[in-house]
Parts: structure tokens; C-alpha cells; sequence
């Protein structure tokens, strides 16, 4: 029974932290337009409007955050086989993760906006030392976040992958449910806030993206502020609920019997999935269709 | 229809020659496997063989949308389709490998629970976005009607786009994907686990217990990369974007299970020889 009661205490900080790194992965890969609305950061120049967006896309989100984290979480067990203190151990590791997400943020902002030269973009400099440290910094926390949820869940709750390993994979996992949740909100909401609210973004408005604030040029950290309010929590949600309710279906049922881990999973996808049609009921009902459905047949 | 029309789209279609090609590969290196090792290493390949086949196939369930569906412009997930499935799968790994001691049938079920839990609470939480952060409703951009809820789809499409969110449908398809991901992804690792913990002894001469973390994290590794493997293949079949089990490219899949099985011999037989010495 306390084996169980203390599996829960840990699954509830482990969910905790993870809540954590999703919202700071989503904003931080908002800063650094890192998820798919990268294309239009890019296509924006080549279609004439010239921009102050920080661009450092050259992976997508899953795989430059299971680097990160597999890094900082490998770089933490050197440590803690060096018998250095499992804490310090962790910041050492995720604070060179850290640097190395500088190195990438940095080179990827120029190569890329480089290759926008033709069209006159030029590379800011300015904006180079103000967004690298700002993505740095939020980066560091969510790294941290992923290693220390990987730590407890190998050293306190037993699970057998070592302590690399498990940083990839919650790295990957991290930067995928980041990326699908958070990206429509930076990519619809922020990017076009000057089409209608409400209405996917029309093909043709493709490129145009707001490049004014209420005073001055638009910068990426005015875009990290706005969507840290909605998809960066989202993001937040959704990566500790899925950490949470997995490591918790495990550690209560599974110790009884791992039947009950498994009835008890689907019974959870079963209430997603009543929850997820709810959702889109109600969307429907409350908003309405677009066209009336004679219009949409013909 | 005429013939003309009812031909299959340039990227969707079936090369036999190639697939019979792809088929005799398999064969080949099934072949080689069971000249080294006719038994175990023989059935550990079989395994691993079949968990890459339930990836790629899995893979093409999960809607994803890319870059258009993170302006609203296109129906899906909006990110990649090897990244999202490895996501979802490697969290159903996790779980597996947690319950590997339960046995293969009890540690493939849990994986594939935890990759249907994670895509069930993604796809929930992309609906949620889109609806009270953006105010937008699903709507399928392949379809006229949902094919499980029968709900029409045309006119909740905003002007200028294909369709935007997750339609019920393409939430049913992501979990199956979660689901025969997380499977697949534990079988292999359960499989080599199992030949590693009995080979590794021998190989390296050391005791049971010593070579049991070097077993675990040698099959989980292999497991990982296995699992990017058949997702980035199956990402090239699907070409970008896909809604789910009702989108057309959808019916691409016997390409993508070949190419998946043949990857999948390949990179199984690497993992086989490293612990089975060569017969000479």
C-alpha cells in the first residue's frame, strides 16, 4: 500500500512537470516559429512583405526536442555515474542541452533567413541576441522539466529504460503534443490575426502575415506572450494528461493486476473520445455552418 | 466510369513489379535469418516483422495535416506524420516495455492502450483548440459525410480552405494509429528483449542479472529506431498529409506494408546478428 501511495505522489509531480514543459516547449517553439507555421515566416519575404519574425526551423518539434532532452537527459547520467548529485547532476546536463539548443537556434535563424537575401529579407542582429536567449531560457525549462519526470519515473517508480532513452522518447512525445496542439494558435490566431476570427485562413491570404504591432515592427517575443495564453497551456494540458493518466493507470492498476491497467486505459480513450464528440457537437450547434447545406450540395 | 477516370492518381499507384521485388527481398533475408539462426533468431525476425507492418499500417490512420492545418486551412493534426506517429507510439513503448514482464500478449496490449491514450487525449485537446481558442468546427475536406456519425461536412467549411480540425472520424483513426503504433512498437521491443536476455549471457560471459540493463536498453533502442524507420517510410507512401481511414490515400497501404516489412526484415536481421555469431 505505501509503495502505491508513493507511485501516486510521484506520478502527481511527474504530471506536474510535464504540464510545465508543454506549455514552455509550445511557447518556445512559438518564439522560434518552430512548428509548422515556419512556412509562412518563410514564405512571407519571397511574397513581399519583409518581417522582424524569428525563424530558427530546420526540424520539426518532435525531433529536435527528443535531441534535447535525450542530451540532457544522457549528459545528467554521465554526471550521476561520476557520482555527482542527481540535482546538480540534472541542471549540469540540461544547461549544456541548453547551449546546444542556442548553437541550433542561432545558425538555423541565419541560414535560413540567409536564403531569403533574393527577396530582400535582411538578417537582423538584434533579433538574433534578444529571441536565441529568450528560446534558450524556455527551452531550458522545458528540457529540465522532461529530464526530471524522466528521472523519477526510472529512479523512484522502476521503470527498466535507461535514463537516455526515456529522454528521447518523452522528448519526442513532448514535442509532438506540443506541436499538434499549440501550432493552429500560433499559426491561425497570432500569424493572421488580421483575417476573420472564427474562419480557417484562405489559401490566397497565404504569406501575408501581421507584421506590425501597436507600436513598431512585430516581434516573435510579442508572439511567445500571446500564445503563452491559450495554446501554450493547452500545449501544457495535453502533455500532462497524457503523462499523468499513463504513469497513474500503471502504478494503482497495474500492481493488482495488469488486466485492470488495461480496461482501465480504454476506459479513459472511451471518455476522450465522448469528450472529443461533445466538443464537436457543440461547436456545431453554437456556430453554425458557413454556408446553408443547399448551397454546399450544389 | 470510363477507364480513363477510374485510374488511380499518379502517386497513388500500385507498382507490381516493384512489390513482387520487395516480396522476394523479404524472402531473401527471412532466408539469411533462418540459415544463422533457424529458431530463435528466426522467430524473433517473424516478430519483428509483423510490429513494423502494424506501424506502417498504423501510420496511415493518423490525421495529419501539417503546415495548411496550422492555419486552419487544411483538416488534421498540425505536424508531421512520422512525428506524431512516433509520439504516439513511443509512449505506448513506454508503457510495454513497463509491463514486458506480464508476458507478450499482456505488454503488446498495454502498448497499444498507451498509444491509443496519448493520440485520444492529442486529437481531444487539437479539438479543443480549435474550437474555444479559434472558434472554428471540424470539417473534412474528402468526404461529404462523416462515415461514422453521418454528420455533412461542406458547409462548416470556412471560405477559401479545405477544411479545418478533427472530424470524428479522423479522431477514430488516429487512436486505431495510436493503438497499432504502440503494438507494434512494444512487440519488437518484447521480441529482441527476449533473444537478448537468452543470447547476451553467452556472448558476453557474464551472469543473467549483469546483462539485463544492456539487454533493455539494446532492444530499446532498437525499438526506437525501428519505429522511425516504418514511420518516415510510411510518411513518404502518404505524401504530406492524410485525414484518416476515410481519405483516399488511405487505400495506398499494401505499398506501404511491403516497404515496411522489408525495412523492417533488415534492420531486424542487423539486431538478430548482433548476438547470433555467423555459422563459419
Amino acid at each position: 500500500m505505501e509503495h502505491i501511495v508513493f507511485g501516486i505522489g510521484i506520478t502527481a509531480l511527474t504530471g506536474a512537470l510535464a504540464t510545465v514543459a508543454g506549455a514552455a516547449e509550445d511557447t518556445e517553439s512559438n518564439i522560434g516559429s518552430q512548428g509548422d507555421p515556419n512556412s509562412q515566416v518563410q514564405l512571407a519575404p519571397q511574397m513581399g512583405f519583409l518581417h522582424r519574425i524569428f525563424n530558427k526551423a530546420v526540424a520539426g518539434e518532435p525531433p529536435a526536442y527528443g535531441l534535447w532532452c535525450a542530451l540532457g537527459a544522457g549528459l545528467a547520467w554521465a554526471f550521476m555515474a561520476m557520482q555527482t548529485n542527481p540535482v546538480l547532476a540534472i541542471v549540469l546536463g540540461c544547461v549544456l542541452a541548453t547551449f546546444v539548443q542556442g548553437v541550433y537556434a542561432t545558425t538555423a535563424y541565419v541560414g535560413r533567413t540567409a536564403s531569403l537575401a533574393k527577396f530582400g529579407q535582411p538578417v537582423y542582429v538584434d533579433i538574433l541576441k534578444s529571441m536565441t536567449t529568450v528560446t534558450m531560457a524556455h527551452a531550458f525549462i522545458a528540457i529540465f522539466c522532461t529530464v526530471t519526470l524522466c528521472h523519477l519515473i526510472n529512479a523512484a517508480l522502476g521503470h527498466p529504460f535507461p535514463l537516455p532513452l526515456l529522454g528521447l522518447i518523452w522528448g519526442i512525445a513532448l514535442g509532438a503534443a506540443g506541436s499538434a496542439t499549440g501550432n493552429p494558435y500560433y499559426g491561425k490566431e497570432r500569424q493572421y490575426q488580421n483575417q476573420k476570427f472564427g474562419a480557417g485562413v484562405p489559401i490566397s491570404a497565404s504569406g501575408n502575415i501581421v507584421r506590425y504591432a501597436e507600436a513598431g515592427e512585430r516581434n516573435s517575443i510579442d508572439n511567445g506572450w500571446f500564445t503563452a495564453k491559450i495554446g501554450g497551456s493547452a500545449s501544457g494540458i495535453c502533455f500532462g494528461l497524457i503523462v499523468f493518466l499513463e504513469l497513474w493507470r500503471t502504478i494503482v492498476f497495474e500492481a493488482i493486476n495488469p488486466w485492470y491497467a488495461i480496461i482501465v486505459g480504454v476506459l479513459m480513450i472511451l471518455i476522450f473520445t465522448v469528450v472529443d464528440r461533445y466538443i464537436e457537437v457543440w461547436a456545431r450547434k453554437n456556430y453554425g455552418p458557413y454556408t446553408v447545406a443547399k448551397e454546399a450540395d450544389a | 466510369m470510363s477507364a480513363v477516370a477510374a485510374k488511380p492518381q499518379a502517386g497513388g499507384a500500385m507498382n507490381p513489379t516493384a512489390m513482387g521485388v520487395g516480396v522476394v527481398m523479404l524472402l531473401i533475408l527471412l532466408g539469411i535469418c533462418w540459415y544463422i539462426s533457424p529458431v530463435a533468431g528466426l522467430s524473433v525476425l517473424i516478430g519483428v516483422i509483423i510490429g513494423g507492418v502494424l506501424i506502417g499500417f498504423g501510420t496511415h490512420f493518423v490525421p495529419v495535416g501539417g503546415a495548411p492545418a496550422a492555419m486552419g486551412q487544411a483538416p488534421g493534426i498540425a505536424t508531421g506524420v512520422a512525428m506524431l506517429a512516433a509520439g504516439a507510439g513511443l509512449a505506448g513503448l513506454f508503457g510495454g516495455a513497463w509491463a514486458a514482464e506480464q508476458g507478450v500478449v499482456v505488454a503488446v496490449i498495454t502498448g497499444g492502450v498507451g498509444g491509443g491514450l496519448m493520440m485520444a487525449i492529442t486529437c481531444m485537446m487539437v479539438n479543443f483548440v480549435y474550437v474555444f481558442g479559434m472558434g472554428i468546427p471540424s470539417a473534412s475536406g474528402k468526404v461529404a459525410k462523416d462515415p461514422i456519425t453521418g454528420d455533412t461536412q461542406a458547409e462548416y467549411k470556412s471560405q477559401g480552405t479545405e477544411g479545418h480540425g478533427l472530424p470524428f472520424v479522423s479522431f477514430v483513426g488516429g487512436v486505431i494509429g495510436g493503438i497499432l503504433g504502440g503494438a507494434g512498437g512494444t512487440l519488437i521491443y518484447v521480441e529482441l528483449l527476449g533473444l537478448y536476455e537468452q543470447a547476451l549471457p553467452g556472448v558476453m560471459n557474464v551472469t543473467a542479472a549483469q546483462v539485463m540493463p544492456i539487454a533493455v536498453s539494446a532492444a530499446g533502442m532498437f525499438a526506437v529506431g525501428l519505429f522511425l524507420v516504418n514511420a518516415v517510410l510510411t510518411a513518404y507512401n502518404i505524401t504530406g498529409t492524410i485525414e484518416g481511414p476515410h481519405d483516399p490515400k488511405f487505400k495506398r497501404w499494401p505499398r506501404s506494408i511491403v516497404a515496411s516489412a522489408v525495412a523492417s526484415a533488415l534492420c531486424g536481421l542487423v539486431a538478430v546478428l548482433l548476438v547470433v555469431p555467423l555459422p563459419i
